[in-house]
């Protein structure tokens, strides 16, 4: 296994993307059988391999109950595969851990704390003393455009802001890998497009590696490096897309891009081809 | 100043106790009987037993007896209840033993435990103990079960171990219903408290309440009636003052009107 680079290497990286070569995470033959409330077997994820590469915004894209959310959580070590392994770093995942952060379509903030809290909570754990924890906590409270909101509780905030505090309090433990499960599917259609906006703007700072959920294929396209389409019944990868857009990406100029226009076009027809052919679950 | 609306509000658990009293001396009045003393009797007797010491120490008894059992119940259920709600092998052992022992009057267990553990202290103790239990491990239960799967993922993730996700994740997650279950404990407490010293007189605010019947002092009957319904809306309001501090966080952040005010 290759020696990765440091993480001081990542920020002098060039901002125009650049293919970076070493594999962070491995999936390899995964597949999950589910038992249906009938007590069948549903085979949910069949045979899936991929590699993602340091570094690279990589989404799952596919039509709901293709599986993507459990590939996301095999990765994450939340859910174990019936078969296959999935590895990071070479290592094999058995179980969550702080080098993979979460962020959830339903927030899963602690609703008994308050922004602060809930942004510090992860380098508390990790065992950074408190005033430092604080100062970190309140820096990132910012960059997500949620300063003045610190003493704030989630039931206090809006959907589009507990994501925003989600994403602080994931950053917060320094992940090198970003799961995001839809984490814009629950937002209006505006909230959803500004959070979109600012979340590549992050990105764009550190480019963490990111692997993200979603059904929406002007989002996985706008955001992401390569888009990983999957098919349902069983869940399968039906074809892995590089979205070859320059960056740093801004969406007045990208909906305008003749090029951003057909990579949506062509990744919609493809769904639609095989709507038409498949099966329904 | 306050409000009209809020005046009404404030007022009317007052009205509401000095209406009960109306009636009650107006239905003692018409009724003409001797067991059943008017409002104004059973308030002037109030005095008699507060300023007596025997009672007084006859109540602390059984309120030393009652916080004893809640607390000792409380320790005991709520870590129960959130291991219950958390493991199916905890839940599928535990499950059917409470379904047993729920419907089952506690204090139609005291005969027995009589027997076993004698009329004194712990047998009324115990009694309290099992009132309180079921509830509150009924709703740490359901509490610790409705936490939500990804919040227990974020905070594995963080690296919190399964011990540490259970006291720091599900018992605060759970809080507000567990408390809900405290309360109705804490009612429990109260109600399982006089009937023990129905049972096992002795001592406590039961045996004041039960002699007085026996002897036909009804004024006295019926004050205890009024002081122990004092003790529990007061325990109930001092509880409901730490309830509503300690769970801030899950309130409705304004009150909503209700459909017909």
């Amino acid at each position: 296994m290759k020696v990765l680079p440091s993480r001081s290497s990542e920020w002098v990286r060039p901002v125009v993307s650049q293919k970076p070569a070493s594999a962070i995470i491995e999936i390899d033959r995964v597949s999950q059988v589910f038992q249906t409330s009938t007590r069948k077997d549903h085979l949910a994820l069949s045979d899936i391999s991929l590699t993602i590469e340091e570094g690279a915004f990589v989404s799952i894209l596919g039509p709901s109950g293709c599986g993507k959310s459990t590939l996301l959580y095999i990765v994450g070590g939340f859910v174990s595969p019936t078969s296959g392994a999935a590895k990071i770093k070479g290592q094999a995942i058995t179980g969550p851990g702080p080098d993979r952060g979460p962020v959830f379509q339903e927030f899963a903030l602690f609703p008994w704390k308050t922004v602060l809290g809930n942004v510090m909570y992860g380098p508390r754990q990790k065992g950074v003393r408190a005033t430092e924890a604080e100062a970190q906590s309140r820096a990132l409270i910012e960059m997500v455009g949620l300063k003045g909101y610190e003493n704030f509780y989630p039931k206090e905030l809006s959907g589009g802001m507990k994501q925003r505090v989600a994403l602080a309090r994931t950053l917060a433990y320094h992940p090198e890998v970003l799961l995001m499960d839809e984490p814009f599917g629950a937002l209006d259609a505006h909230t959803r497009t500004r959070l979109q906006n600012d979340l590549l703007n992050i990105w764009e700072r550190d480019r963490k590696t990111v692997l993200f959920v979603t059904h929406s294929v002007d989002e996985a396209v706008f955001l992401s490096d390569k888009v990983v389409m999957m098919s349902k019944s069983p869940g399968r990868i039906r074809q892995v897309i590089d979205i070859d857009l320059p960056r740093p990406r801004r969406r007045n100029e990208l909906l305008l891009d003749p090029r951003y226009q057909k990579y949506v076009v062509d990744i919609e027809r493809m769904f639609d081809e095989s709507d038409e052919t498949g099966s329904p679950s | 100043m306050m409000s009209a609306a809020a005046l009404t509000r404030r007022a009317a658990p007052v009205l509401a106790c000095i209406g009960l009293l109306a009636v009650w001396q107006v239905a003692s009045l018409a009724l003409k009987n001797d067991s059943f003393p008017t409002a104004i009797e059973a308030i002037r007797a109030i005095p008699d037993i507060l300023g007596d010491k025997e009672s007084l120490i006859n109540i602390l008894a059984s309120l030393r007896r009652m916080a004893i059992g809640f607390g000792v119940a409380v320790l005991v259920s709520v870590p129960l209840g959130l291991l219950m709600g958390r493991s199916r092998a905890v839940a599928a052992f535990f499950n059917p033993l409470l379904m047993v022992i729920y419907p089952v009057p506690k204090a139609a267990l005291m005969p027995i435990i009589m027997l076993w553990l004698g009329v004194g202290d712990i047998t009324k103790t115990l009694v309290i103990f099992l009132g309180v239990s079921l509830p509150v491990i009924y709703h740490s239960f359901e509490g610790a079960k409705a936490v939500e799967e990804k919040m227990l993922w974020s905070g594995a993730a963080m690296g919190l171990s399964a011990a540490q996700r259970l006291v720091r994740i599900v018992l605060p997650a759970a809080l507000p219903e567990i408390l809900t279950g405290c309360r109705t404990g804490l009612v429990l407490a109260l109600i399982t408290m006089i009937t023990s010293e129905m049972i096992a007189r002795q001592s406590g605010a039961g045996n004041i309440l039960f002699n007085a019947l026996d002897m036909g002092q009804y004024d006295t009957v019926f004050a205890m009636i009024i002081i122990v319904g004092a003790m529990g809306i007061c325990l109930d309001a001092i509880f409901e003052r730490i309830r509503a501090r300690l769970v801030r966080w899950s309130e409705p952040q304004f009150d909503m009107p209700l459909s017909f005010s």
